[in-house]
């Protein structure tokens, strides 16, 4: 049996012969058609935001910023010092010194303390795994991300900086926005 | 006892059919087949397995019931199940049940991350705990000892604390009290448990029941680095890893070598990592100004140190102690000799050898190595307490004696520590080291003994018993004889100490310790690296390699360099790592010696006494973590100093420092860099030439063993004839002199805690002794003194005073009276090497004291 190619012929279909009209359906149809489109949008008011001044809002689950916790009855540190999230960085940006309280200087409530908790901020990546390693749920990622600073020193946040309240400047998207 | 030759068997371990050696336990033997059973208190380090945890259950073909693997030794064609469902289920079923009071104090725990009981857990444990009850609880942490804090709910019951303390270090203190859950370790009485080795049950703990203090929440595995290098605080030389975190050294881990340490620890080598970081550290160069030191530039102290030392020119003298590296000591030998042309070295605390006696006790056929004295068929302890001056010898004695029945001598001129374990122990008097080994050589050769006995005070009976038993002391198979005399470098002082050199030569000749491969001498120098600094020539009758000097280019050995320092023979004085005052003899002449030279170098890590007083220069010396160099085991073997941390301050290598004073003093020593200093070293020593430090390595090289010591020493050397018509002649110790009432013949011994760097340890310092005046209690009731009253002792001072003492410290010293059962009566023992009240204020173990109540 020969082959029958008309089986598989698929049909084309071709634009019309470039002449006069076509020409200028391409000139001037084309761009009226996405000229629609931008005016439809100049319609709906402007999307930029005006940042700094307006900030976008951020998902409950978005990763900026650490922050340490304290026990709210007692007011202890929940963090121990015990350096599993140092552990966990990929990006090796925490750094942890522990030391033990004693009766008289209680800072947490295990046997030991941080004595030092540093995050490097120039170097996260803000992966949140810190937060997945810390079996005490001291160290979360809060919704701060205006992190920019003028000398990388001062990137490096300390204890007291984490464990502070923070100013709360980026707004959190409402349910259903 | 002889090594044990394994007969190598076959057996079978989950279908594989492995070679292992015969009665090998079955954990390791399950190792050569790429299997591992887990175990928490199996360690063959404490001896005979006690298989306490259950952890190592296995399933053995023939055998009903599962077995423990860590007290099954393998046998021929045994066929093991370790993967079984039964197996794999005790396995769950042990680790559960470990686990019911064990706390979740993981994150807080300074095992955490290193803890074998984590390890086992995640390896061989059930996942899920079924007990919901309460836990057991403890008060905790309690502190076991200064150093070590027990946390007892975290205990697992494995017992290897306390076989360590009742079976390695036989202090016998640790003990379980109590039953069923409601055990814990303690020390029987409930006093602290402290002594020489308590660290060790640091790291044998499989979990977190027994941390350190000093290390306690200092970092976790992830945060630190570790660095292999040798601790330098004692002539054991242990092979240790440094545990570093920022440049810091925050604790000492044993680096097990069989060959040297058999993996275990001083607490010395363990917590005295902490003088490192102390503030008192000298950090940068000190100079004497308006009789004070103050903080100068490296060039102003170097300017200054160079114009007095090409002042002093061949008037210099030098000293080198401790942990002087072999580089540092040829260099400094370098220094003096080539730069200086002065002879004038020293490192001995003892008196000067020839070269000849020097080489006749290093010869490779004569020298013992520390396994031998596990496998010896007769150790001699002869003068020496290994306890204080190289513990790490005095455990492995232990072990020789409990494992493998060797018969152990002591002679010694006070009551050792190891006494209870030995067949014999035979005392003479303070001082008469010298004519004790001519008894008992005398004893051996089949001469006539009883007369050097006498005057070595001790009983004739007991030096021929002595010499029976090392001659009886061979192999009931094939009659070889391994006899090892371990003696102390403090035998060879005074007028005679070559002739007692000569005589220990001989008393080894006629032991024959050159036929057999396991027997042979050791020395346990005085300083760490004593072996080291002699071999590298900074001795005043050898060049570099213990090569004879040309006529007249010997130098004055250190009892004549303190003698010409008062005399103004010499004016400029260099000090490496030794404060004279304090780790040598006659700290009189000495303080009249510094006293009278017109120039101090020091080049220290901490200021001692002697320093802080008398020198004029102090350049800051590198810790032993931060070294880099080789160093020289008393049995030969060299071993690599490796830097862990980099220097602190200002402080500079100390190649680096020598090469800079000679080149200022226009001697190119041609040392750029530690490894060229290594490198000049080896090529120096005829023994050592060809030694690469890659050879050398992370287990050392024992140079006896090496083909060059072969030829170079010969088979058979005929001992150098020892000088037997010497005009002086041991003389029985007399009282002359002292006031008849209270005199005592003094005995002195350097406590392994009398180091400037347990002193600066925080944690460590509380083991710092205080002058006590030990004093048998007959003399204590003859002379109306109490335990624990002040006493003054002093040397004699009716007759007429001594020469040109005026202005030097009195020689007395302020004492608190202990009683002790086991002492002679007739003799006071003191401590030498304190910063205070030292012994070497009084003079010479054997001369005569007095003992005054304040």
């Amino acid at each position: 049996m020969t082959y029958d190619p008309q089986a598989d012929a698929l049909p084309v279909s071709r634009p019309a012969e470039p002449g006069r009209g076509a020409a200028a359906y391409r000139i001037f149809g084309e761009t009226l058609r996405g000229m629609k489109t931008t005016f439809g949008r100049i319609v709906e008011g402007p999307t930029t935001v005006q940042y700094p001044e307006d900030k976008a809002p951020v998902y409950p689950r978005f990763r900026g910023r650490h922050r340490l916790h304290r026990f709210e009855d007692t007011g202890l540190e929940k963090c121990v010092g015990c350096s599993l999230c140092a552990a966990a960085c990929p990006a090796d940006c925490i750094r942890v010194v522990a030391a033990e309280n004693t009766p008289e200087l209680r800072i947490s409530a295990g046997e030991r303390y941080a004595a030092v908790y540093e995050i490097n901020m120039s170097r996260c990546i803000f992966c949140g795994y810190c937060e997945v390693a810390c079996p005490f749920d001291a160290i979360t990622m809060g919704h701060d991300y205006e992190l920019s600073d003028y000398d990388r020193s001062d990137l490096i946040f300390t204890k007291e900086m984490l464990l502070a309240e923070p100013v709360e400047r980026a707004p959190l998207r409402a349910a259903g926005e | 006892m002889p090594r044990p030759r394994p007969r190598p068997i076959r057996f079978s371990i989950d279908g594989r059919e492995v070679e292992a050696a015969e009665n090998l336990m079955l954990v390791d033997a399950a190792k050569h087949g790429d299997v591992e059973i887990p175990v928490f208190c199996y360690e063959p380090k404490l001896g005979h397995p006690v298989g306490a945890c259950r952890m190592c259950l296995v399933e053995i073909e023939g055998i009903p019931k599962l077995q423990t693997a860590c007290s099954t030794p393998v046998k021929d064609g045994m066929v093991v199940h370790t993967q079984t469902d039964r197996v794999r289920e005790a396995q769950e079923a042990v680790v559960e049940f470990l686990l019911i009071n064990h706390p979740l104090d993981c994150p807080v725990c300074d095992k955490g991350g290193e803890c074998p009981l984590q390890d086992v857990t995640f390896g061989w444990g059930p996942g899920r705990s079924r007990f919901i009850e309460p836990k057991r609880h403890f008060v905790k942490p309690l502190e076991l000892s200064p150093v070590i804090a027990i946390d007892r709910e975290r205990c697992i019951l494995c017992y290897r604390c306390v076989r360590f303390s009742q079976e390695v270090a036989e202090d016998y203190q640790l003990v379980l009290l109590e039953r069923g859950a409601h055990s814990y370790v303690s020390t029987f009485d409930g006093h602290p448990y402290v002594g020489p080795f308590t660290g060790n049950i640091i790291e044998l703990c499989p979990v977190g029941a027994l941390t350190s203090r000093p290390y306690r929440f200092r970092a976790r595995p992830w945060d630190i680095e570790g660095a292999a290098s040798v601790c330098t605080l004692c002539p054991s030389q242990c092979n240790v890893e440094l545990t570093v975190r920022d440049e810091r050294v925050m604790r000492v881990l044993s680096r097990q070598n069989d060959e040297v340490d058999d993996g275990w620890l001083c607490d010395k080598g363990r917590f005295a990592y902490q003088a490192v970081h102390v503030d008192q550290r000298v950090t940068a160069p000190l100079l004497r100004e308006g009789g004070e030191l103050r903080e100068v530039s490296w060039e102003r102290a170097l300017d200054h140190a160079v114009g007095a030392l090409a002042r002093a020119g061949a008037r210099t003298g030098a000293l080198a102690g401790e942990g002087t590296t072999n580089e540092e000591a040829f260099l400094l030998g370098r220094l003096l000799r080539e730069a200086l042309g002065s002879p004038h070295v020293d490192s001995r605390a003892a008196a000067a050898l020839p070269a000849g006696l020097h080489r006749a006790l290093c010869h490779p056929r004569r020298q013992a190595t520390v396994p031998d004295l596990e496998f010896a068929h007769a150790v001699l302890v002869l003068d020496c307490e290994p306890v204080d001056d190289a513990p790490i010898i005095d455990l492995r004695i232990r072990k020789g004696v409990r494992r493998h029945g060797l018969r152990l001598a002591v002679a010694t001129s006070r009551p050792s520590s190891l006494d209870a374990n030995a067949a014999l122990s035979v005392r003479f008097s303070p001082g008469a080291g010298g004519a004790f080994v001519a008894a008992l050589a005398a004893a051996l050769t089949g001469a006539d003994s009883e007369e050097l006995a006498e005057r070595a005070g001790a009983d004739a009976g007991s030096v021929s018993a002595l010499a029976e038993l090392l001659r009886a002391a061979e192999d009931e198979e094939d009659g070889r004889r391994e006899v090892v005399i371990v003696w102390g470098e403090r035998l060879a002082h005074g007028a005679l100490a070559d002739q007692t050199i000569g005589d220990l030569v001989a008393l080894a000749d006629a032991l024959e310790v050159h036929q057999a491969p396991g027997a042979g001498l050791l020395e346990l120098p005085v300083h760490a690296n004593g072996r080291g600094m002699r071999e590298a020539g900074l001795v005043p009758d050898a060049g570099p390699g213990l090569a004879e000097l040309g006529p007249g280019q010997a130098g004055r050995a250190s009892a004549q360099i303190a003698a010409g320092l008062a005399e103004g023979d010499l004016v400029a004085l260099y000090l490496l790592h030794v404060d004279p005052l304090r780790a040598l003899p006659d700290r009189p002449a000495w303080e009249r010696a510094l006293a009278g030279a017109a120039t101090v170098i020091a080049h220290a890590p901490l200021l001692t006494d002697g320093l802080r007083e008398h020198a004029d220069v102090v350049f800051p010396a590198e810790a032993y973590p931060e070294k880099e160099g080789t160093v020289v085991h008393p049995d030969g073997r060299l071993q690599r100093l490796r830097p862990g941390i980099a220097h602190p301050g200002e402080v500079r290598d100390g190649w680096r420092v020598l090469a800079e004073l000679a080149r200022r003093l226009g001697t190119d020593l041609g040392v750029a860099s530690a490894g060229e200093a290594s490198a000049q070293l080896f090529a120096a020593v005829s023994f050592y030439s060809g030694l690469t430090l890659e050879q050398i390595g992370g287990r050392g090289l024992r140079w006896p063993e090496r083909e060059q010591a072969a030829t170079e020493f010969g088979e058979r050397e005929a001992p150098p004839a020892p000088t037997r018509d010497r005009a002086p002649e041991h003389q029985p110790p007399t009282l002359a002199g002292a006031a008849a009432n209270g005199a005592l013949h003094l005995d002195s011994y350097r406590s392994l805690w009398s180091a400037p760097e347990v002193q600066a340890s925080p944690s460590l310092a509380f083991l710092h002794p205080q002058q006590r005046a030990e004093i048998a209690p007959a003399d204590a009731q003859r002379l109306g003194v109490r335990d624990g009253q002040r006493v003054t002792v002093c040397a004699p001072t009716n007759g007429q005073p001594a020469a040109g003492q005026e202005g030097a410290g009195a020689r007395e010293v302020q004492a608190t009276v202990a009683l002790r059962h086991a002492l002679t009566p007739g003799v006071v023992l003191l401590q030498d090497g304190l910063e205070r009240d030292s012994a070497n204020a009084l003079g010479d173990p054997g001369s005569a004291v007095e003992v005054r109540p304040e």
